[in-house]
């Protein structure tokens, strides 16, 4: 039946986890609003082959501020750490033999 | 009063404390999401594949795409973002009101990323751009006259296929267009199971907002949950990330195209 005062945040949340601030989401949405607009300009340009590359590491660099900092990662305990890097590894891992597989057999058609 | 019943954060039976709860439902969570990077990662994975086999063809498909919608919506889906993290610090200071306004511009966000995603997938529907082997009569296709008795049928695809890249002033020499149509399922595939976490995401925030509307959870004490909330919902957005790159810009574009596709969206060309 306790009213709810908001001085301390952990009491309530029950939680040592911080939030981030107003000002700190802004300026991460200002970030990632930046690489879209650099994602488009690579988009649209004429890079030719390398283009694909430069595209994904603009979205790569985007997710990773994505997710230090909207998805809270930066914050997060060891044990999501070892979660999250897991699943880039094990996606890498099934690119790596998928890939190599496909790429060394003999053409599919032609 | 049963008001009050939900004030303190509920620790349940089998936790210690609530922040074990919390740290268990966050790796939940994770756990969650590492399913679904193997789940987009394994049809990215053949996309990959068949790129490398067909480069021309996954840039012509892409060439064909409407990258106007697909660039507003890019910014659609990040301001999305900020707006369910807004949401998650509102919760977290115990501002009821503002969760529900959070929760509310993000669900109006989201559902016009879908609203446009329709229009796209309507257009793409009625320039005939969808796999089929549905052949046209030399009297449909754009061939009569003297001769047209004489002409071969020809895929439905390849023709609607033709006049879309005629439009965007992409030469088709080299391209097998009828392979194409292997884009396009990738195309249909992967933004089709994008929409679908859009929805589920959107249905889960109409749910927390209806939460909040009615006052059933006091916050912060239920803050834990839109965290979460917010953790797939960012998850959605970087799926959508890599898309754009993938799927649309693939094919040369420029910024014109922008402009000409927003204006076939809207209605607004011939």
């Amino acid at each position: 039946m306790v009213e709810s005062p908001h001085h301390d945040h952990n009491a309530h949340t029950g939680d040592i986890h911080e939030v981030a601030s107003v000002t700190s989401s802004l300026t991460t949405f200002a970030v990632l609003a930046m690489l879209a607009i650099l994602a488009l300009v690579v988009g649209f340009s004429n890079l030719g082959e390398i283009k694909v590359i430069i595209s994904l590491t603009v979205a790569a660099t985007q997710s990773l501020v994505l997710s230090l900092f909207f998805m809270d990662l930066r914050r997060a305990d060891p044990l999501i750490w070892l979660v999250a890097s897991s699943g880039v590894f094990w996606v890498g891992l099934m690119f790596l033999f998928i890939i190599t597989d496909y790429l060394t057999r003999h053409i599919a058609v032609l | 009063m049963a008001a009050n019943v939900h004030d303190a954060a509920p620790v349940a039976h089998h936790f210690n404390n609530l922040q074990q709860q919390h740290d268990a439902i966050r790796l939940g969570i994770w756990l969650f999401l590492v399913t679904e990077v193997l789940f987009f990662g394994g049809a990215m994975c053949a996309y990959t594949a068949y790129r490398i086999w067909f480069p021309k063809e996954f840039e012509a498909g892409s060439a064909a795409l409407n990258v106007g919608i697909a660039s507003v919506n890019t910014f659609l889906l990040l301001a999305s973002s900020l707006t369910v993290t807004l949401a998650v610090r509102a919760c977290y200071d115990g501002q009821q009101k503002l969760v529900q306004f959070w929760l509310g511009v993000t669900i109006i966000l989201g559902s016009l990323f879908l609203a446009l995603k329709a229009r796209e997938y309507y257009l793409d529907f009625e320039e005939g751009l969808v796999p089929s082997r549905k052949l046209v009569s030399p009297q449909q296709s754009s061939m009569i006259g003297e001769g047209a008795a004489l002409a071969a049928p020809k895929y439905a695809f390849v023709q609607s296929l033709e006049r879309a890249l005629h439009h965007a002033g992409y030469p088709t020499e080299g391209v097998d267009l009828f392979r194409v149509q292997l884009f396009f399922m990738f195309y249909y595939i992967l933004t089709g199971l994008h929409v679908i976490h859009m929805l589920v995401g959107i249905g889960l925030l109409g749910w927390q907002f209806f939460l909040a509307k009615f006052g059933f959870f006091r916050y912060p004490a239920r803050y834990i949950y839109i965290e979460v909330l917010s953790v797939y919902w960012h998850f959605v957005d970087m799926v959508w990330i890599f898309l754009l790159p993938l799927l649309y810009l693939a094919g040369p574009h420029h910024f014109g195209q922008v402009i000409s596709g927003l204006q076939q969206a809207f209605g607004l060309s011939q």
